[in-house]
């Protein structure tokens, strides 16, 4: 009886998960299908043949330079976000400065809705003559990044034992060097953890780079949304670019793992 | 360990006036750089929001107190924009707490190769919501999807997905439903995973049936982490965008528009940006009081 049980629910989280990667699987199968393939009824299932051929086409339609603009907008967003983070956190978690208050205001930051923020920052970028730039899209993706790192920092910063800085104090370890040589090293795998989350907001972002990005600064994810907007749709190279544009977000997915839930709550749930 | 922290602190440098220097400098450029990106732009649009501005015709700006805020109450087309997102919200957000919490409970149990399941089945969120509205916009395709010879193979009717008014703003939500069950799922698990096993036993003890642990000690236990799981998805949800804009550009006619997707055409495609701003004010408003709620079981968590 209960054997039983426990065979069913395997068998029922077997066809759950199945069910869930369903889409993806057909995303991977239009990716390898000619037009004949993916423009007839009933549909193909699988491909005849799986050769790279729509992917390299793809790459060609803004894929390349989506991806390129992508990691150095995200890049850069991420190294600004950690840096002045971690900073901000450990002045936080030590000092308590500000009290809650601070802390809870820069939190607030990341929960205003985007399109708030960026009328506002569009006729600011507008008068800068800042549209379609690398700068503008970097400084607006600091609005969901800085403050994430800033929340999962302090919380790694939290859970660190106060006597290991205060014993490097007593040696006569600086401020500064007690921070640097040993609280950053003992929060290294949290740092780590927090970067690949801002890199993955900010690869992952579209309704900024829609509006900032023009034609010379394209965005992946608008590459995307450019190709379905076209008035011929090219399926298997749409899949195709989508796909490539997910594997840096799948490897990170993994990697992150244990950190998941905590970054995906903001720090609320330790997980 | 014995001594409070604060004391150490204090005995070893003896000039608390350094260390708030200190601090304070590494604290500032955050702030430097929240007040340039968030605030001082915010005050600007809520003078903005005073105007009427249409920056697409080359017009000037000018004066008009709070007339765009009249405007908002009496605009139907926001109104529909409000009602998909209601929807979204009640629907959406509500499907993904059940099923997530089914999920949970299921995945809830020591088994090989879980940690690669859980995270097979994290993949919809993770991915970019730009990549999950072009796979279902795949799926959905009235002629050639997979969805509609699935319905026919099962003696169904097609449904038009994204094509029909009716239908439109549920299409958007179920694929919604299915990029974000995961995040609920994977929230509760953890909180489900803090409970410790002894509180099982005890209810085991005391005669407690399944159905009633669950009801008498998993549910109160997992109350908190239920709570913060709502509060971000609604917080999300509510600023959903990029799907409609994948997936059916708020059509047909405006059937499927939210109320970010509706602030974004009022500021980018009619340029008014005076009347944008006030509708984004309107969002702020809502998100304000969605956040407190927020902070304020975040902060009764943490106290307990």
């Amino acid at each position: 009886m209960k054997d039983n049980l426990r065979y069913i629910i395997f068998v029922g989280i077997f066809l759950l998960l199945a069910l869930a990667l369903s889409p993806f699987i057909w995303n991977l199968m239009t990716s390898f299908k000619d037009k004949g393939e993916y423009f007839t009824y009933p549909p193909v299932f699988i491909p005849r043949s799986f050769d790279v051929e729509h992917y390299l086409q793809g790459m060609k339609l803004g894929g390349t330079r989506g991806i390129r603009d992508s990691f150095i907008i995200a890049a850069s967003t991420t190294l600004l976000s950690v840096a002045l983070g971690s900073l901000a956190a450990y002045s936080l978690a030590r000092f308590h400065i500000g009290g809650e208050n601070l802390a809870f205001w820069i939190l607030s930051v990341r929960m205003m809705p985007p399109i708030a923020s960026i009328l506002p920052l569009f006729l600011f970028f507008r008068s800068l003559r800042w549209l379609d730039t690398y700068q503008a899209l970097i400084l607006t993706h600091l609005l969901m990044n800085l403050p994430f790192a800033v929340w999962m920092m302090k919380g790694f910063f939290e859970e660190l034992p106060a006597e290991l800085e205060e014993a490097a104090l007593v040696d006569g370890c600086g401020r500064l060097g007690a921070f640097t040589r040993i609280a950053m090293p003992l929060v290294a795998p949290g740092l780590v953890a927090t970067a690949l989350f801002c890199f993955m907001f900010s690869w992952n972002e579209f309704l900024f780079a829609l509006i900032l990005g023009r034609s010379k600064v394209v965005p992946i994810t608008v590459n995307i949304a450019g190709l379905i907007g076209g008035h011929e749709i090219l399926w298997a190279e749409i899949s195709a670019v989508s796909i490539v544009a997910s594997v840096p977000i799948i490897i990170i997915a993994i990697v992150l793992q244990r950190y998941l839930v905590r970054g995906l709550t903001l720090g609320a749930v330790k997980g | 360990m014995g001594i409070p922290t604060r004391f150490l602190f204090g005995g070893v440098l003896m000039r608390k006036k350094r260390i708030s220097v200190v601090a304070l400098l590494f604290v500032l450029p955050v702030i430097a750089i929240l007040l340039a990106i968030s605030i001082f732009p915010l005050i600007y649009s809520f003078y903005l929001s005073l105007c009427q501005w249409d920056i697409g015709t080359g017009a000037s700006r000018t004066f008009i107190g709070a007339r765009n805020y009249l405007r908002l109450f009496t605009d139907a087309r926001l109104w529909g924009a409000l009602r998909n997102t209601g929807l979204e919200l009640l629907l959406g957000v509500g499907s993904q707490f059940l099923l997530g919490l089914a999920l949970a409970l299921l995945l809830n149990r020591p088994f090989r190769g879980r940690n690669l399941v859980v995270t097979l089945f994290l993949l919809p969120m993770m991915i970019s919501p730009v990549v999950v509205g072009c796979i279902w916009k795949i799926i959905y395709h009235y002629q050639y999807g997979p969805l509609n010879f699935l319905l026919e193979r099962l003696k169904l009717n097609s449904v038009n997905w994204l094509g029909s008014n009716q239908v439109s703003i549920y299409s958007i939500i179920l694929a919604d439903i299915w990029e974000w069950t995961p995040f609920v799922m994977i929230t509760l698990l953890a909180g489900l995973q803090a409970i410790p096993d002894e509180l099982y036993e005890a209810a085991r003890v005391d005669g407690a049936t399944r159905l009633g642990t669950f009801f008498w000690v998993v549910l109160p236990l997992l109350r908190p982490v239920m709570i913060i799981a709502i509060l971000i998805r609604v917080m999300d949800a509510f600023k959903i965008f990029d799907l409609v804009a994948l997936l059916t550009m708020g059509g047909p006619g405006q059937s499927s528009e939210t109320i970010a997707f509706y602030n974004y055409l009022t500021g980018f495609k009619y340029f008014s940006m005076g009347y944008a701003s006030s509708m984004a004010y309107l969002q702020l408003a809502i998100i304000v009081i969605i956040a407190n709620v927020f902070l304020k079981s975040w902060k009764g968590r943490e106290i307990s």
